[in-house]
């Protein structure tokens, strides 16, 4: 048994190193710290949808590059739409169509669900694409504002770090709060024993409604803000490197645990820039994780170091 | 009005022989999915496999057909092996491993490609046999595509004449439909299950082979031809052959049409047939289970 000193303890040290990270790191940690965090949440949200709804998204890109399409449109064509709106507006319209498409999605489950996502995501990155006076097509969307937010400039990097984290941890703590709510517990059931649920009274429709949209909800708000953070956005977001990217980040953590996505954006976003640098097929490595994890961690990283102990 | 006609079954024939092509990769991946409940996505990676080895042999060997005959059967021990010592392991951890690690499959197969290979196209020669065209209705016709659909259409027979005419296709059968009682009755299903997983990576195989000529080789190949098979076994129904062998009909000249009259959406088309198939029907045209 931990005490709780040792609780307060850690949590000091982590809330140290948080402040200090802009002036201790050098500019490229920074930037990729900045993308870990950003990451973190949408890697949440996948997890959430298989772990507590028992759902595999194979199509999850969509909503995390229609938040980000949606925010750039935003502060591109709305004039004077502040950085906060901004984020809301991506993260709006990401759970709206996460809404939309799931009233078709909830009827379905297992590799059909996936297929069905998966189906969505290539129509969306197909109008995204072809639709190239609004979206830029295959050139992007570049050089749209980075408005101030109260008066502090995200155009320097410590700042936007630091809104960042705040915006994303506040979304983290909301997936988890969900968890505890009575609706999180009814969508956990859901996954233990759908028929059971059902005969019980609960609307089970309806509860994985909710679980999908807000799982687009704060997938868009993660595309806004990496939106913000490269300050260019291509089809690269939405299309399915983005959606496998997503499941390698919470597989490799560990899907069953709430740290789990969290280290994997970690991992990935430091193995793909150190892999990259030295060898152009980092993705034949990416792919012997992925059957190494399967096979000897199915729980990921997090599982191997819950087990050790 | 004669050439618009003649337009019309040259594209229609354009769009049978990829259906075709369409029709084998599909069945393979349609059979494991029906026996196993596995999505293989490194079924797309067989197929790649198939046209590459094909190159090499071509190559090594110069003669195509010999390729044709040996480069499946390599393709198909591949897909045994994988069943065997990557698939089985992770069979009590569900579909959801299963289909991870199939992901895992592809991205090492493609990346290897590469490796091996280059990322440049790589250029078949149709062998010398076929590399002349017939003349069909009046309109001069490549030899090889029709070479394709005959070809297909003989594979379409055998698979037809070994699911419903022999024990081990009753078996295959039977084990899709219910995988237990057929074990339980005292099959050896890991061991049916391996030898589908072998005929099914031998069918993408064979299909990669023929389709080195028609589409030429290249490391995109796969991820290509795995939408298209996607769309192929929802729209016919998952596990159903019936269903895959016409789906593949529809989307071959759904394609083949497409970017005849409008290019810019074709690519459209196949997603929403899609969505539309698991939206209204999620068994698809045949199938039996969702």
């Amino acid at each position: 048994m931990r005490n709780k000193n040792s609780y307060i303890a850690t949590a000091i040290v982590v809330t140290a190193l948080v402040l200090l990270a802009p002036s201790l790191l050098p500019k490229f940690q920074l930037r990729m710290l900045t993308e870990i965090i950003i990451l973190s949440l949408f890697a949440m949200t996948w997890k959430m949808l298989l772990n507590e709804g028992g759902l595999f998204s194979f199509g999850h890109a969509a909503y995390f590059g229609l938040g980000a399409y949606a925010s750039v449109l935003g502060w591109l064509h709305i004039k004077g739409l502040s950085f906060l709106s901004g984020v809301l507006l991506g993260g709006l319209v990401a759970g709206l169509v996460g809404l939309i498409l799931g009233a078709f999605l909830v009827r379905l489950s297992g590799t059909y669900f996936a297929l069905l996502t998966l189906a969505f995501n290539q129509l969306i990155w197909a109008i995204v694409w072809k639709w190239r006076d609004v979206t830029g097509g295959d050139d992007g969307l570049g050089k749209f504002p980075k408005p101030d937010l109260l008066g502090i400039s995200m155009k320097d990097p410590g700042n936007f770090y630091f809104v960042s984290f705040t915006i994303i941890a506040l979304c983290l703590f909301l997936c988890w709060y969900f968890t505890k709510t009575p609706l999180g517990n009814v969508v956990m059931s859901i996954k233990s024993n759908e028929e059971r649920a059902k005969f019980i009274g609960f609307n089970v429709n309806a509860s994985k409604l909710v679980l999908l949209a807000m799982a687009g909800f704060f997938s868009g708000i993660s595309g806004a803000l990496y939106a913000q953070f490269q300050e260019f956005i291509a089809t690269s977001t939405i299309d399915a490197g983005m959606s496998t990217n997503v499941l390698f980040m919470a597989f490799i953590g560990g899907t069953g645990y709430f740290w789990g996505p969290i280290l994997g954006s970690g991992v990935f976003v430091y193995l793909s820039e150190y892999l990259s640098s030295f060898t152009d097929r980092w993705e034949f490595i990416f792919g012997l994780i992925f059957i190494v994890i399967v096979l000897f961690a199915p729980q990921g990283i997090l599982g191997i170091v819950k087990q050790k102990k | 009005m004669e050439s618009m006609l003649s337009t019309f079954i040259i594209q229609g024939l354009h769009g049978l022989a990829y259906g075709m092509l369409l029709f084998l990769v599909s069945a393979g991946l349609t059979l494991v999915f029906g026996m196993m409940g596995v999505l293989n996505i490194a079924h797309a990676s067989f197929y790649m496999l198939g046209a590459y080895f094909s190159y090499q042999m071509l190559k090594m060997v110069g003669n195509f057909w010999v390729g044709l005959i040996v480069c499946p059967l390599a393709v198909g021990c591949l897909g045994i092996l994988m069943e065997r010592f990557l698939l089985r392991r992770v069979h009590a951890g569900g579909h959801v491993q299963e289909f991870v690690i199939t992901f895992g499959i592809l991205f090492v197969v493609n990346e290897a490609v590469k490796w091996i290979w280059g990322t440049e196209p790589l250029p078949v020669p149709i062998p010398a046999a076929l590399s002349g065209s017939v003349i069909v209705v009046g309109s001069v016709y490549p030899a090889y595509r029709l070479f394709i659909l005959f070809f297909s259409l003989a594979v379409l027979g055998f698979l037809a004449y070994i699911l419903m005419k022999t024990r081990l296709g009753i078996t295959v059968r039977a084990a899709v439909s219910d995988r237990d009682m057929v074990s339980a009755l005292g099959t050896n299903t890991p061991f049916v299950f391996m030898l589908v997983m072998g005929i099914g990576s031998w069918l993408a195989g064979l299909a990669g082979v023929i389709a080195g000529p028609f589409i030429s080789t290249y490391p995109g190949m796969a991820l290509e031809i795995l939408v298209d098979c996607f769309v192929v076994t929802v729209t016919g129904g998952l596990g159903s052959l019936l269903g895959a062998v016409v789906a593949s009909f529809i989307i071959g000249q759904l394609s083949s049409f497409g970017i005849l009259f409008i290019p810019r959406f074709a690519i459209v088309f196949a997603f929403l047939l899609m969505a539309i198939v698991l939206i209204i029907k999620p068994s698809g045209l045949f199938g039996e289970k969702a």
